[in-house]
């Protein structure tokens, strides 16, 4: 697979069909990876491929130091790729301007993560290249899929208030789940807007609710999961719990997944006679 | 800003507010505890005379440059106050309503609730008064010339009355002439006067007009812009007939062999030819080619060529005698045109329920179960039996005519709650049309009331009753069936109690007014409201009834409503008026409570990050995008744009931009933050 994966890039960079490969690398020790980014042919065997790739590199599409590059072919799993499909509706990224790598994926970190008991798109849903043996992708019903929220939503209302309200208070306002986050591509985020400061930027308890509540509703029906957010959080907040139970909601009401289909018109900025507005409390 | 000498005017509004609201204390807890309000008093009526007089005069003495009047709700009186402020020099955007009656007075009927209410609600607005910023209105330039969509008599008296206005007016009408479902009745009432007789010399009129440009067979495609500005696609269907070269001489659909075609016309009672046009006074009196039904066309169809190498039946195109270029092209293809035109007036008029939804009248099922309409071309000189009333079947004088009221309307069970206005009227005329050319015959009618309010109308149908003879029984039918060549109506007679049984020759059923199938569809073309039923909506049901939800579109007949004819005229003057109104300036001024998406200098040029989230969530397609340029051309990326003029200022794109970068002038984040701050947690 790493072979394929070297040799469609060095084709492409030789072709130039793209000025830039972002793709995983060696990191310094062997549990961990790196993000690299190929500009030449002759330095393809950077690039790698193993259990330990949990990036989400589509990030780097928000980012203008790897936009500088040129044109990019960016290798991705099938849980990355549904954020490229989120992008090219959100109007980011245009189809033609990315070559897509996509690789078949059959779970990913040591444990598996969290995203990948219920994978259903082992093979990315779009790519311009698959690497790897094409695996048909599985089908899992409503409740399989969203099981990591079972123990939470067991909880009472008081109690969610309690464990959000102690979660939060583990903030320092690093912001790296906005950083990490490839749907958080704001030039200027709501929390550095100071007039009027919607959002306390202290790690004041109150500003540490607006900023975690307000970060996940600007993901709600958006988010496909990737759990890089919760990766990268020094606290260790479970944020993608907030997310999740989100994606759930906005699919019990609105029969939408993001990520899955370009076509689908956005749940959030659609509005339709039948919809449900059992959300309205 | 911060320093504005704010003044605070409580109203009493009689009693409505004072009774439950303590407007003194709330006047001097206001001026004791907000720093800036230098002023405040208390008057019983803030919106009469006298009491904007002391608004002016307060803001000129005391030097006001910011003002809260807590009062009724600003959709009453905001526009008053803002205008008295106008007039002493003070931009109107600083002043502003706080609402303690609807939303406190009558409300809270406690008198402490009420007060501490109140001023809260009075320093909310204090505080955003602090923030406003002056604004100015907006002025757009107006494109003189209407757009009139539906040939009815409501399109027609619109146009005629614009065009004497001396505006450009541009009709257009999906049928082949215009005229409408007016050019269909036989007699008027409540005078009986013959409909072709005043109908037709309007449509003549109207197409003489220099300024009235008539679109026949065309549709609206679609229709941009906005007030004042209005960019319409008008699709001008093939009519397989050039209308400049064409005399209308008839000698095309004397000779045409498809003759057995059901004339919508005569609404199915008598035929027409495959080339025709709808009835003899048509306007423009040139005929148009039925496609569907054309034995050429369909050939063509089915062997997948050109309309004009069919050879099957050429006997149009041989009998015109225009040379030496015939005046039918068969080839001829649908036509987009663009017109662009300063207000738009909907006249597309209605549709008669369909027959078949009565299945236990036998409506649809038996021949001589007739509706209104078809009673009506029976009726009519120019209609299939020449006015001679025969009854469809077997073309029989009917001696015994049962006439059903309320087929369809006042009956939720059939999808019309409402009442259709015209039909005890018309089946009033009916009777009497009837007993004029039948006398010996008998006319029954089952009524659930007889509606009959207007002018000569009550005396109308009490002639009916009294002069005429028709025999009104109240109560509904249960069944209509057939035995032998008769048809046996079964219905109830409440006033006596009885089961009733006629045997009749003809059964006519006085069908609802419903609006047209598409009437969806042209409200979305046209981004306006439309009722339950599908009627367009008007946007105040009393004060302002032929304005549509949209700015410069206007409503008249029977599309916003059931109405009858002299309801439809006056209607369609109004909304003509409003549309001469529109065009007797040269820009108009909106008000200035638009979106705006934030830019700012290089090299940070705008936080919008282009996502198009507002452009989606926009009801008014107000929102565009544009390219931000470097120097050498170069984009650097691409933002989203408020189209000023479309914008209505609903403020979703604000609510929606996730980075903030949308604001509503008149609304802005500090504004509100302010407001939001201002209230106090206890």
């Amino acid at each position: 697979m790493i072979e394929a994966l070297r040799k469609k890039a060095e084709e492409l960079l030789r072709s130039k069909t793209v000025d830039v490969v972002y793709g995983y690398g060696e990191g310094s020790v062997p549990e961990r990876t790196r993000p690299v980014f190929i500009t030449k042919p002759e330095d393809v065997n950077k690039l790698t491929w193993n259990k330990y790739c949990v990036y989400n590199l589509t990030t780097y599409l928000k980012k203008q130091e790897a936009r500088k590059l040129g044109k990019p072919a960016i290798v991705v799993k099938g849980c990355d790729a549904k954020t490229i499909t989120v992008l090219i509706k959100e109007s980011q990224i245009k189809r033609e301007d990315i070559y897509i790598i996509g690789v078949t994926c059959t779970g990913i970190g040591e444990p598996p993560a969290t995203k990948c008991k219920a994978c259903d798109v082992n093979t990315p849903l779009i790519y311009d290249e698959l690497i790897g043996e094409k695996i048909e992708n599985k089908e899992f019903s409503f409740d399989e899929r969203y099981a990591e929220l079972d123990e939470y939503e067991k909880l009472s209302e008081k109690e969610k208030w309690d464990f959000w309200q102690k979660q939060f208070a583990k903030c320092i306002k690093c912001y790296a789940c906005s950083s990490i986050c490839p749907l958080c591509f704001c030039d200027r985020c709501i929390v550095d807007k100071n007039q009027p400061q919607w959002i306390d930027p202290s790690a004041h308890p109150r500003g540490n609710l607006s900023w975690n509540v307000t970060r996940a509703y600007h993901l709600a029906g958006r988010c496909i999961n990737c759990e890089e957010c919760q990766r990268v959080c020094p606290a260790d907040i479970p944020l993608n719990l907030l997310n999740k139970k989100l994606a759930k909601e906005t699919e019990k009401n609105f029969k939408y997944r993001s990520g899955y289909n370009v076509d689908d018109e956005l749940a959030m900025a659609t509005y339709k006679e039948d919809d449900s507005e059992d959300i309205f409390k | 800003m911060g320093n504005k000498k704010i003044g605070v005017f409580v109203c009493h509004c009689g009693t409505n507010i004072s009774a439950t609201v303590d407007v003194e204390k709330v006047a001097e807890e206001t001026k004791k505890n907000n720093p800036g309000v230098s002023y405040t008093t208390t008057y019983k009526y803030m919106c009469s005379d006298p009491g904007q007089k002391l608004l002016r005069d307060k803001i000129k003495e005391e030097g006001l440059d910011g003002v809260v009047v807590a009062a009724c709700s600003p959709k009453m009186h905001e526009h008053t106050f803002r205008n008295a402020a106008i007039k002493t020099g003070l931009n109107p955007y600083h002043v502003e309503i706080s609402n303690i009656r609807e939303q406190c007075s009558w409300v809270h009927p406690e008198i402490p609730v009420g007060t501490e209410k109140s001023t809260d609600l009075v320093r909310m607005m204090t505080e955003k008064v602090r923030k406003d910023k002056s604004l100015n209105a907006i002025k757009v330039p107006v494109t003189k010339r209407a757009l009139v969509i539906g040939g009815g008599i409501a399109g027609i008296q619109a146009a005629l009355d614009i065009a004497d206005g001396g505006h450009e007016v541009i009709m257009v009408e999906r049928e082949a002439s215009i005229g409408g479902h007016m050019a269909q009745l036989s007699e008027t009432f409540p005078t009986l006067d013959c409909s072709q007789c005043i109908m037709t010399p309007k449509m003549v009129e109207a197409a003489q007009n220099d300024n009235i440009t008539m679109h026949t067979w065309s549709e609206i495609e679609s229709v941009d812009g906005y007030i004042g500005n209005f960019t319409v696609k008008i699709r001008k269907k093939a009519r397989s007939v050039d209308l400049d070269l064409c005399t209308g001489c008839s000698s095309c659909w004397q000779v045409c062999p498809c003759s057995k075609i059901k004339s919508e016309f005569d609404m199915g009672l008598g035929n027409r030819t495959a080339i025709y046009i709808p009835f003899p006074q048509a306007i423009p009196s040139k005929p148009v080619i039925d496609r569907e039904n054309c034995i050429l066309f369909k050939d063509a169809r089915k062997k997948n060529i050109k309309p004009n190498d069919s050879k099957v039946c050429r006997k149009c195109i041989d009998a015109c005698p225009i040379a030496p270029v015939k005046a039918i092209d068969y080839n001829q293809e649908d036509e987009i045109i663009e017109v662009k035109v300063g207000a738009i007036i909907v006249a597309t008029g209605y549709k008669e329920l369909e027959d078949g939804l009565y299945g236990e009248y036998g409506g649809g099922k038996y021949e001589d179960v007739i509706t209104g309409l078809q009673f009506e071309r029976l009726a009519s000189a120019s209609g299939p039996t020449e006015g001679v009333i025969k009854r469809p079947s077997d073309g029989k004088e009917p001696e015994i005519v049962v006439f059903i009221q309320c087929v369809g309307s006042r009956d939720p069970a059939k999808g019309c709650s409402y009442c259709s206005k015209t039909c005890c009227m018309y089946t009033a005329k009916h009777t009497m049309l009837y007993k004029h050319k039948v006398h010996h015959g008998h006319a029954f009618v089952f009524y659930i009331d007889i509606r009959c309010a207007g002018k000569g109308y009550e005396e109308f149908s009490q002639r009916a009753i009294e002069e005429e003879g028709a025999t009104y029984l109240r109560g509904r039918v249960s069944r209509v069936y057939k035995k032998g060549e008769k048809l046996v109506v079964l219905g109830a007679d409440t006033l006596t109690g009885s089961v009733v049984e006629i045997e009749a020759d003809m059964v006519v059923l006085a069908s609802a007014m419903k609006a047209q199938d598409d009437a969806m569809e042209i409200a979305q073309k046209l981004s306006i409201q439309y009722d339950k039923d599908k009627f367009l909506s008007e946007i105040h049901p009393k004060l302002k009834p032929v304005e549509s939800s949209s700015a410069g579109i206007f409503l008249a007949g029977t599309c916003q409503g059931p109405k009858d004819i002299p309801e439809t005229v006056a209607q369609a003057g109004a909304a003509a008026s409003k549309v001469l109104a529109l065009l007797s300036s040269d820009e108009l001024e909106r008000e200035p409570v638009v979106a705006r998406v934030d830019r700012q200098l290089p090299p940070v040029f705008s936080t919008c990050i282009g996502c198009f989230y507002c452009q989606k969530v926009c009801p008014y397609s107000a929102i565009e995008s544009e390219d931000i340029k470097a120097r050498d051309g170069s984009v650097i990326k691409t933002v989203a744009r408020v189209n000023e003029g479309l914008c209505q200022g609903c403020g979703l794109c604000a609510a929606t931009c996730r980075s903030k970068s949308i604001e509503l002038d008149g609304f802005n984040d500090e504004q509100i933050y302010a407001e939001i701050n201002a209230v106090e947690f206890n």
